[in-house]
């Protein structure tokens, strides 16, 4: 490399004007070994295509398709594993599989009930929290607003599951409050059922709606909701028009999250679920977990539910987020 | 050299592969020590051995032993199946129902008993079980036997001595059970074989039989609170006071009883299935040669038997373990003669045909 | 003078944010509770209290083990994972179309597939590349289920992102990648943050990719997992307090040195 054959700043003066700022970013970008490599591959155009995409794009073949390939492909043979003897043909089985049986899509239309349900109810009840604590609160209390709601997610999953059973078993909490302060003799029965799946869902994953919006809302300008004020706006018509439709990005973005990972979450509906509850996490893994192993059915049904999955998002984005036609 | 090859998918896979990987993993680039003479790999449950004896075997034999916990069978079988031909593990531990389906599937490797100097010291019942031995070979050393138990709660339930209290109407949404399990049991109280060991060659007589259990159960489907899955579930279930009967494994519910629950464990008078942990060398494994000296050493120390006692609530069947154990620990785990003599052990015959049916039988009574 | 009025909606965001800190933290205030309990099982009501689980977990060698793998695991998969994550965010922000709408579908893949499913995928793709099974595998899988959630975090931010902020920047004689470093990236900021919590939370709480891909160590969750299986006894209550109240301490710290940062 052609170290030392220059000089670091006999470059363009607002390099130089920069410099007062000058970080350890800065130091690097006008030394002559970045100039010469790096620099000049961005100044490029095919290069600074190549910089922006080539990490991106074999990663994104590697690990995003590589493995999905792989699914795709055991869901299309009659037999995997491999058995000594046995022919593996193509077959689309598997897949009309899915269609013939209640059994099989019901679960499905389920999970996305619950799944829909766990995120409005979860973008209700975060969005005022997201905004009292990027709006609200000063700034300087804000990360410490902020650290006190992601302390619980610490705890872990399994936990997180285990502390709802606690709170609302025959003999949990709640339970043994209402029978000592006299309201009940015989406990409520809350676990289970489609209650403490609701609840549990939405305790496992608010977290998803709370980041993205309050990183959706804390960028709206103070400025904007002020002016508002003084023209004379409510509190209700600034929220309108000013703070729903600034945060679309956010409330996009969080419901995406939200709902994508209770479509995939497997243990919270097995652990708080009853005995009508099942979902198609359930039904897809009970394929390779039941005791006679079916990988291609538990392979097709998972493409299924992912194509479902990502279809639902992208119209969601498209309906809610498509209104200005705005790209990314 | 590889462009003289022909460039398939996999190699052009592997190519990119190893490109990021090394990116990625440029430190770490050091195959781990899984094939070397003096290492053994063992996939079990935790507490199973206890690490006095690992490091006494590790001192006294020389070899490094390494476990990797596992939680659940389905996972271990699922991890061993996709390893294929390259296991990194040499030794699994087998659930009873699960036998047969890690034989069928060449996962596991026939045991030779006569390596096996302490062999003798393995409970004679269990030595040379019809259960054990499948398609002419023993395959696992057995170390916890266990069954299918009714449990109730004596603050509620006074006296369970029939399956048919789990569709008692006083009970109605107390009732919990593994449904495959279950379905087998149920299949035994109307009066079929739960086991599908007389069905060779009568899919169509097993089909029915057991179509009858489901519809039975889906009947009842309003006395259950909850089909669980793991042995912490049942337990917590019963601590909480969510359910008051249940149909659960031995020993979880032996752990119950060892720590002052008020819950009863039985074998109702239709009787019930039994079933064995065995601990299985892998197909392949690297390092079978020193799995054998480690079930060597097992069957010479009865505290490793007491040990996976007192973990897992199922009784030891290895000799001398009883000596070992405190009287609510024995008292827990082992069963009165009468009730004994009731159990059967789960077979290894006509597996996949079973598998096939009473899954498919457990879908449809979840799903009703 | 606007702060003459009672200020009534701000108090209601005030309770409701107070309601709901309620809310998450009640089940895990039970949780703690029940740590103390003199038992071999959780339940109520607490009946005799006892410390001698924490004297417990504190001294078993296996627990403080596995902990430090998992930080060095969630450590490394958070560095990687949010160098690709807004690398592809930027590659997707800068598409057009239908081929945006493709990218984005393809950068979320693995935040929808189930977990047993991707870690038996990846098990699989591991053994086709030849890479051992190991840390090395087990921040790759972690590192694939975390990108996603970085992407669209980086995203929603990028969307809202000024477009002179560039263009005075390119004016300006800065080259892409100048631009990229002090102009672009300081803007992204919250979000990055918020993708690095994703992928911090992620990686420490995976339990199924780890088992698939993982070697003989013990993280966490897998000795958690393994632990629930012979009972829900209050040592792992003790084990899930005793990283909540590090966690908490530590980003209590975290936030108390930047703040001090700030005023300097």
């Amino acid at each position: 490399m052609a170290v030392g054959t220059s000089t670091a700043d006999g470059g363009i003066p607002a390099y130089a004007a920069q410099m007062k700022y000058s970080t350890g970013i800065a130091r690097v970008i006008h030394s002559p070994a970045y100039r010469y490599t790096l620099g000049a591959v961005a100044e490029w155009r095919y290069g600074r295509i190549l910089l922006l995409a080539g990490v991106p794009v074999v990663w994104m073949l590697m690990m995003h398709i590589g493995p999905i390939y792989e699914m795709l492909r055991i869901s299309l043979l009659s037999s995997y594993p491999p058995e000594p003897g046995v022919e593996a043909n193509f077959t689309l089985d598997n897949y009309a599989l899915f269609f013939s049986e209640k059994l099989y899509w019901m679960p499905l239309l389920r999970s996305f009930v619950y799944a829909s349900i766990a995120t409005a109810v979860t973008l209700i009840v975060v969005y005022p929290v997201a905004y009292y604590v990027a709006k609200v609160v000063s700034p300087g209390g804000r990360s410490r607003a902020l650290l006190l709601l992601l302390a619980p997610f610490w705890a872990g999953e399994i936990i997180r599951i285990f502390s709802v059973i606690m709170l609302l078993a025959n003999r949990g909490a709640v339970n043994v409050l209402l029978r000592e302060i006299g309201l009940t003799d015989r406990p409520i029965q809350m676990l289970y059922t489609s209650f403490s799946i609701s609840f549990g869902l939405v305790y496992m994953v608010c977290l998803y709606m709370l980041l993205p919006l309050y990183s959706a809302i804390e960028k709206i300008p103070k400025s904007l909701l002020d002016a508002s004020a003084d023209l004379g706006a409510g509190p209700f018509t600034r929220f309108r028009r000013i703070v729903l439709p600034l945060s679309r990005d956010g409330i996009v973005s969080g419901c995406s999250l939200v709902f994508l990972t209770c479509m995939g979450v497997f243990a919270a509906p097995i652990l708080l679920g009853g005995p009508t509850t099942s979902m198609f996490s359930e039904t897809i893994s009970s394929f390779f977990h039941g005791a006679s192993s079916r990988w291609p059915a538990g392979a097709a049904f998972a493409m299924i539910m992912l194509a479902a999955s990502l279809v639902t998002v992208g119209l969601f984005m498209r309906v809610v987020g498509g209104s200005k036609q705005r790209t990314f | 050299m590889i462009i003289g090859q022909k460039i398939n998918r996999r190699n052009a896979l592997k190519l990119l592969g190893a490109g990021s990987a090394t990116l990625l993993a440029a430190p770490y680039i050091i195959r781990p020590a899984s094939a070397q003479s003096s290492v053994l790999n063992i996939t079990t449950y935790d507490k199973f051995l206890p690490q006095d004896f690992i490091e006494q075997f590790q001192k006294e034999s020389g070899i490094e032993v390494r476990i990797r916990l596992t939680d659940d069978q389905g996972k271990q079988y699922n991890l061993l199946t996709a390893e294929g031909a390259n296991p990194t593990t040499d030794i699994v531990t087998v659930a009873g129902h699960r036998y047969g389906q890690f034989i069928d599937s060449k996962l596991v490797q026939a045991l030779d008993t006569a390596r096996l100097r302490n062999w003798s010291n393995l409970n004679p019942a269990y030595q040379d079980a019809a259960w054990a031995r499948y398609e002419g070979n023993l395959w696992g050393l057995p170390i916890l036997a266990g069954y299918e138990g009714l449990v109730r709660n004596t603050d509620y339930v006074p006296e369970a001595d029939s399956w048919g209290i789990m569709f008692d109407e006083k009970y109605e949404g107390l009732t919990a059970y593994l449904a495959g399990d279950f379905m087998s049991i149920t299949m035994k109280y109307l009066g079929h074989d739960g086991d599908f060991v007389t069905y060779t060659d009568k899919a169509e007589e097993a089909r029915k039989a057991a179509n009858e259990a489901r519809d039975f159960l889906i009947k009842h489907k309003h006395m259950v609170r909850k089909y669980y899955d793991a042995a912490s579930e049942v337990q917590q279930m019963f601590i909480n006071e969510d359910i008051h009967l249940a149909q659960a494994w031995s020993g979880p519910a032996a752990k119950l009883i060892m720590d002052g629950v008020p819950v009863k464990l039985s074998v109702p008078k239709e009787g019930t299935y039994g079933f064995c942990y065995t601990l299985n060398i892998v197909n392949n494994a690297p390092n079978a040669e020193n799995a054998y000296k480690l079930f060597d050493a097992i069957l010479a120390n009865p505290e490793v038997g007491a040990a996976m006692t007192r973990t897992s609530g199922f009784s030891s069947t290895i000799s001398g373990v009883d000596k070992l154990l405190n009287d609510k620990e024995r008292l827990a785990s082992t069963l009165p003669q009468d009730e004994l003599e009731r159990v059967t052990f789960f077979s290894s015959t006509n597996r996949s045909l079973k598998n096939e049916i009473i899954d498919r039988a457990v879908a449809e009574l979840k799903a009703a | 003078m606007r702060a003459v009025f009672l200020d009534w909606p701000g108090l209601a965001l005030k309770s409701f944010y107070w309601l709901f800190v309620l809310y998450l933290f009640l089940p895990l205030s039970l949780m703690v509770a029940v740590s103390f309990k003199d038992a071999s099982f959780i339940s109520f009501p607490l009946g005799n209290l006892t410390i001698d689980w924490y004297a417990k977990v504190i001294q078993d060698k296996q627990f403080l083990d596995a902990c430090l793998y998992t930080i060095m695991i969630a450590a490394a998969t958070t560095a990687i994972a949010t160098v690709i994550g807004v690398w592809i965010a930027m590659l997707i922000g800068s598409l057009r179309g239908a081929a945006q709408y493709v990218a984005f579908a393809v950068a979320c893949l693995p935040a929808v597939v189930p977990g047993m499913i991707s870690a038996i995928s990846l098990r699989i793709f591991i053994t086709t590349i030849d890479l051992p099974t190991g840390t090395v595998a087990i921040i790759l899988g972690h590192v694939v289920h975390a990108v996603p959630f970085v992407v669209v975090m980086v995203l929603t931010r990028l969307r809202s992102m000024p477009g002179n902020l560039v263009d005075a920047a390119r004016d300006l004689g800065a080259d892409s990648i100048v631009t990229f470093f002090r102009v672009t990236l300081p803007y992204l900021g919250p979000a990055i943050f918020g993708g690095m919590i994703f992928c911090l939370l992620l990686s420490s709480d995976d339990f199924v990719r780890t088992f698939f891909l993982g070697g003989y160590r013990p993280t966490l969750p897998m000795l958690i997992f393994a632990r629930v299986q012979s009972g829900m006894s209050p040592e792992i209550n003790v084990m899930a307090t005793l990283v909540l109240v590090v966690t908490a301490v530590v980003g209590l710290y975290a936030e108390y040195l930047t703040r001090r940062s700030r005023i300097r």
